[in-house]
């Protein structure tokens, strides 16, 4: 890697003005050292945010919970309150990496964290992701790419923890402009389903603060597929939220994981969803209108009936 | 002739390893954990290119980085390379960092060729010659006995299947690699390393030094399975680079290295036809097979072959054959051996078709291999594998197992024709007058047990306890041993040991005047050896080992069949390997063997990208392996035939699991995957579930 500058932030205000142009923030580090050794970033300064006070908190409340940015993975998969309150997250969060990643990664790192496509880890291709002209996805192997997309590059987003937050319908809080920015999930990776080169919507600076999750929803649930059962990036993953009142489902939602750029999620869906009877049929349907329009490439097509399957046992598992 | 003792104490018996809590503590020193005083980290330069024509490569730039203290190229002049990885220019620094700098800094000028890195591609009349003036498919080696194409029409039964097997990586625990000093003194060489004297005679040879300049040791090693014979290029550069530096040189691979340049196993694309009388008795066989071992075949192999060959109808028996087998070059890394060259592949596929011809047979598959199977010794494992087993009970009619999740159960065999003895193998023994030993051979401890099986045969031989034996072992400056390669170095080793002992005893009861010197009587026999130690030499002796190993593996599974994942839940595996001398560290090699044969079944291949040239899952993240989480319970049944001697058993191990795997996976569902690994994917592909494809292309 390049050589850069090391400082440690005492302030939010003072991390922002340490990374200026061409800084990186630096938590756990997972992703940011990988692509620093790879050159797929540059950086001429490391701010370690570690330090920032209050970004490792998780606080509850009634109407919402609050989840810093510094906490870690573990914390989540750890935390005997969020298994109860957010079930889905729980699980989410226990399927990231290993236990040694899980112990460093922190929920902004893992929000934040660059494309896993093959050709833009690959320090010897420049596909488009990383400036080039050329998406080799399109026509390579694509086996680990997306059903979905709204630009030419087609490598998804595998953050497990994006896929649960989107299904509870939380909100990051973005430090942006030295103003704190409400993003919903949809808003934080928009720019990715535009823009070849973007992994998320943040602008260069932005630093995302904590994550607001509403407790409206009572219970929820995440299952991913992978080639191997442990240690191994989700193939697909889906993750649903919802109330259960009488057996009817109220204000469900359910998000997919690593088959678009950005957490799939279909308006229809979670309308049909509304006030049904959870039973096979319901879920079945429910998948039908997640998937409309998936568009499969030579090696992805895998992925739909994939994907069909854990938006089914997603939703059943609501059930309890 | 001399005979291996009965009514043992450790023969065949269960020692743990003698290195156990060196390694466990951390004390263990492996080739790359030498720091020789005033080491340099060492990195190679590769080809970004799949292949080029090298007119130039300049140094300048990556001499002036701070902290570099020498830089070279592989060869002067123009070149051409070959595969995406191949070594350019390499370079020594007091940091890594330097060492990346200083290869960021070279500066190459290529002109880029065409290329071809798909076996398919590559057979086409107008694809690009990997090699110039050569065809990419060689003519091809057929083979043939009887009359195939009468002999088909009197079968009962014809299946006709396509089995593909991929390029499977070498990546041992620790990558190949080696820390090298170059004296005015001559060279030493700590080598990761299978065959310590193969390293020092190629390091002499490709440095025109002579053989008594060169001393390889290798004190711990982290694994080799059929690749890490010969000194490497990356042993070659390493001294080089410490000749111009003048410092040791450490250099060792990584990871992202190891999936390019240090050999693989070949792919195999077997069509398959074969049929069998209304008995069962297989009775005709064709195929055609052919693969790729990259740029080229086993160069720096060793250890048996690394070419694209398999044995078919590998354990089979048929009176009428077609065998066709060609080789297909393409611009990827070259092959080396690799755990039982040709086997998992031929056993795969044979099995495969095996267990579809029972399928048209309307037979249960393990019938089929009774009535066909011609090794006596596999034969009684079949049997005593199913009734561990619990095979009868189990089985089902494929695809007729209930439910979305899928049990299924298969079985596969397995032979090994080596894991006989290296018969030039040598060792000594250093019996000192306080009653301490210590043997000495210049074989090396690949993490298998050598060390172990010295101190096991040498305590037996002399009534003493394990403790009690020194054992040194990875120096050229020992009487030579054996490559650890064809499953050989326990054959080799045991009867040398044996025969050390018996004419270290022979000469205690000359000089110490005491008829048995075993046992109790040891310290006291040696004693009276006064000032001077004793040193006896010895040497294989025929007798006590012998070669050809068989087994049989039994695997049930899981599938589900939404989500296309296969969990396996238990292997039987049924081994015999001669006289057992350690059982523990033999059912280690077998647990091993399995689970390398898991990889090879469900997750591991080599994925190269036909337009760029390159191997894009060149790290752990996507070149996928088994974890802990993978590994399913395993059953492990020994034959032990003391009356055969010692034979191997580190191949013969990994041989029949991916095929039993595979049978078990097609049981559950009712069709066959064809084609390893077996993802996710491909079992949704196979049950008829995925859509095609209607995305746009760039």
């Amino acid at each position: 890697m390049k050589a850069f500058e090391y400082a440690t932030a005492l302030s939010t205000d003072s991390a922002r003005q340490l990374v200026a142009d061409h800084g990186a923030y630096l938590a756990g580090g997972n992703d940011l050292l990988g692509l620093l050794k790879e050159y797929l970033v540059s950086a001429n300064i490391l701010v370690n945010i570690k330090s920032l006070p209050g970004l490792n908190q998780i606080e509850s409340g009634s109407k919402n919970w609050t989840i810093g940015a510094l906490v870690t993975v573990g914390q989540i998969e750890g935390h005997a309150e969020i298994k109860k309150t957010f079930p889905g997250l729980h699980e989410a969060a226990s399927e990231v990496a290993s236990q040694q990643i899980r112990n460093v990664a922190t929920v902004g790192g893992n929000l934040s964290q660059h494309s896993r496509c093959w050709y833009y880890r690959h320090r010897d291709t420049v596909c488009l992701k990383k400036g080039g002209d050329l998406c080799y996805a399109r026509n390579g192997e694509n086996r680990y790419h997306s059903l979905f997309t709204g630009n030419d590059c087609i490598s998804p987003v595998v953050s497990n923890l994006a896929t649960a937050f989107t299904a509870l319908d939380a909100t990051a809080i973005v430090l942006r402009d030295g103003k704190e920015t409400r993003m919903g999930l949809a808003e934080l990776y928009q720019k990715a389903w535009e823009n070849p080169t973007a992994h998320n919507s943040l602008n260069p600076g932005d630093l995302i603060l904590k994550i607001e999750i509403p407790t409206a929803r009572r219970r929820s649930a995440y299952l991913q597929a992978s080639d191997k059962h442990a240690f191994d990036w989700a193939l697909v993953n889906c993750a649903a939220a919802a109330n259960v009142v009488d057996g009817k489902l109220s204000q469900p939602r359910v998000a997919l994981g690593c088959i678009s750029p950005v957490p799939h999620q279909v308006q229809a869906a979670n309308d049909f969803l509304d006030g049904k009877i959870l039973d096979d049929a319901t879920a079945s349907q429910a998948a039908d209108l997640i998937l409309k329009g998936a568009q499969p490439h030579e090696h992805n097509g895998y992925k739909v009936p994939l994907a069909h399957a854990l938006i089914r046992r997603t939703l059943l598992k609501l059930k309890g | 002739m001399p005979s291996w003792p009965t009514n043992t104490k450790y023969i065949s018996q269960s020692t743990p390893r003698v290195d156990a809590a060196a390694k466990l503590t951390g004390r263990a020193r492996y080739s790359s954990d030498i720091q020789a005083d005033g080491w340099l980290y060492g990195m190679i330069l590769r080809s970004k290119w799949p292949a080029a024509k090298i007119s130039g490569i300049n140094l300048d730039k990556a001499l002036q980085v701070p902290g570099i203290k020498a830089a070279i190229t592989v060869r002067d002049g123009e070149r051409t390379v070959h595969f995406y990885g191949e070594e350019l220019a390499a370079v020594a620094g007091t940091t890594r960092q330097a060492c990346l700098d200083a290869l960021r800094a070279i500066e190459v000028k290529a002109q880029p060729l065409p290329f071809v890195v798909r076996e398919d591609d590559a057979k086409k009349d107008n694809a690009p010659k990997v090699w110039e003036g050569a065809a990419n498919a060689s003519p091809g080696k057929s083979r043939e006995q009887g009359t195939l194409d009468q002999a088909f029409t009197e079968c009962a039964a014809v299946i006709e299947g396509f089995y593909t097997t991929p390029v499977q990586i070498h990546n041992p625990m620790e990558t190949h690699g080696n820390t090298v000093s170059w004296t005015d003194d001559g060279v030493t060489a700590w080598s990761s390393t299978q065959g310590i004297s193969s390293v020092r005679d190629g390091l002499a040879g490709a440095l025109k030094l002579d053989h008594s300049q060169v001393r390889v040791i290798t004190d711990f090693m982290g694994g080799g399975f059929g690749a890490k014979f010969g000194a490497g290029a990356e042993g070659v550069l390493a001294a080089r680079l410490s000749r111009e530096a003048k410092a040791p040189v450490r250099l060792m691979l990584t990871r992202f290295d190891q999936a390019l340049a240090v050999g693989n196993r070949p792919s195999s694309f077997q069509k398959i036809k074969i049929g069998a009388l209304a008995d069962g008795t297989l009775h005709a066989f064709e195929m055609d097979n052919y693969g790729t071992a990259g740029i080229g075949a086993g160069g720096d192999s060793g250890g048996g072959g690394g070419g694209a060959d398999i044995p078919a109808p590998y354990i089979y028996k048929v009176p009428n054959i077609r065998v066709k087998q060609t080789h297909v070059a393409v611009n990827a890394g070259s092959a080396r051996a690799f755990r039982a060259p040709g086997n998992p592949p031929a056993s795969y596929g044979m099995e495969s078709a095996m267990d579809d011809l029972a399928v048209k047979l309307g037979m249960d598959p393990l019938e089929l291999r009774l009535k066909n199977d011609p090794n006596e010794i596999r034969q009684r494992e079949y049997k005593t594998g199913a009734e561990k087993f619990g095979w009868k009970q189990k089985y089902q009619k494929p695809g007729s197992s209930p439910g979305i999740v899928k049990t299924g159960i298969g079985c596969a065999g397995a032979a090994w024709p080596a894991g006989g003895a290296s018969k030039s193998t040598q060792g000594e023994a250093q019996i000192n007058p306080d009653g301490s030993i210590e043997f000495r051979l210049g074989v090396q401890d690949i993490g298998t047990g050598t060390k172990t099986v010295i101190a096991v045969v040498a305590a037996e031989m002399l009534g003493l306890k394990t403790e009690q034996i020194t054992v040194k072992v990875g120096d050229t400056n020992f009487p030579p041993g054996p490559g650890s390669g064809g499953s050989t170095t326990c054959a080799s080793i045991s009867p040398t040991v044996f025969d050390i002992c018996t004419k270290a005893l022979q000469q205690l009861q000359t000089q110490a005047g005491i008829a048995d010197a075993r046992g109790e009587n040891w310290f006291a026999a040696c004693k009276k050896l006064g000032v001077s130690p004793l040193v006896v030499h010895g040497q294989w002796q025929p007798g006590l080992s012998a070669d050809h190993a068989c087994g049989v593996q039994f695997a049930e599974v899981t599938v589900d069949t939404e989500t296309g994942l296969v969990t396996v839940k238990k292997v039987v595996a049924v081994h015999d390997c001669g006289l057992i001398v350690d059982k523990l560290t033999t059912e280690s090699q077998v647990n091993g063997g399995i689970i390398m044969g898991l990889g090879y079944a469900l997750y591991e291949e080599r994925v190269m990208d036909d337009l760029s040239g390159v191997v894009l899952n060149p790290n752990f993240e996507t070149y996928k392996l088994p974890g802990l989480a993978d590994v399913p319970e395993i059953e492990i049944v020994l034959i032990n035939m003391p009356e055969r001697g010692v034979i191997g058993i580190g191949e013969p191990a990994t041989v029949a699991t991916a095929g039993a795997i595979a049978n078990a996976v097609a049981n559950a569902i009712g069709v066959r995957v064809s084609s390893l690994p077996i993802t996710p994917a491909k079992v949704l592909a196979a049950l008829g579930k995925v859509p095609p494809s209607t995305a746009s292309k760039s």
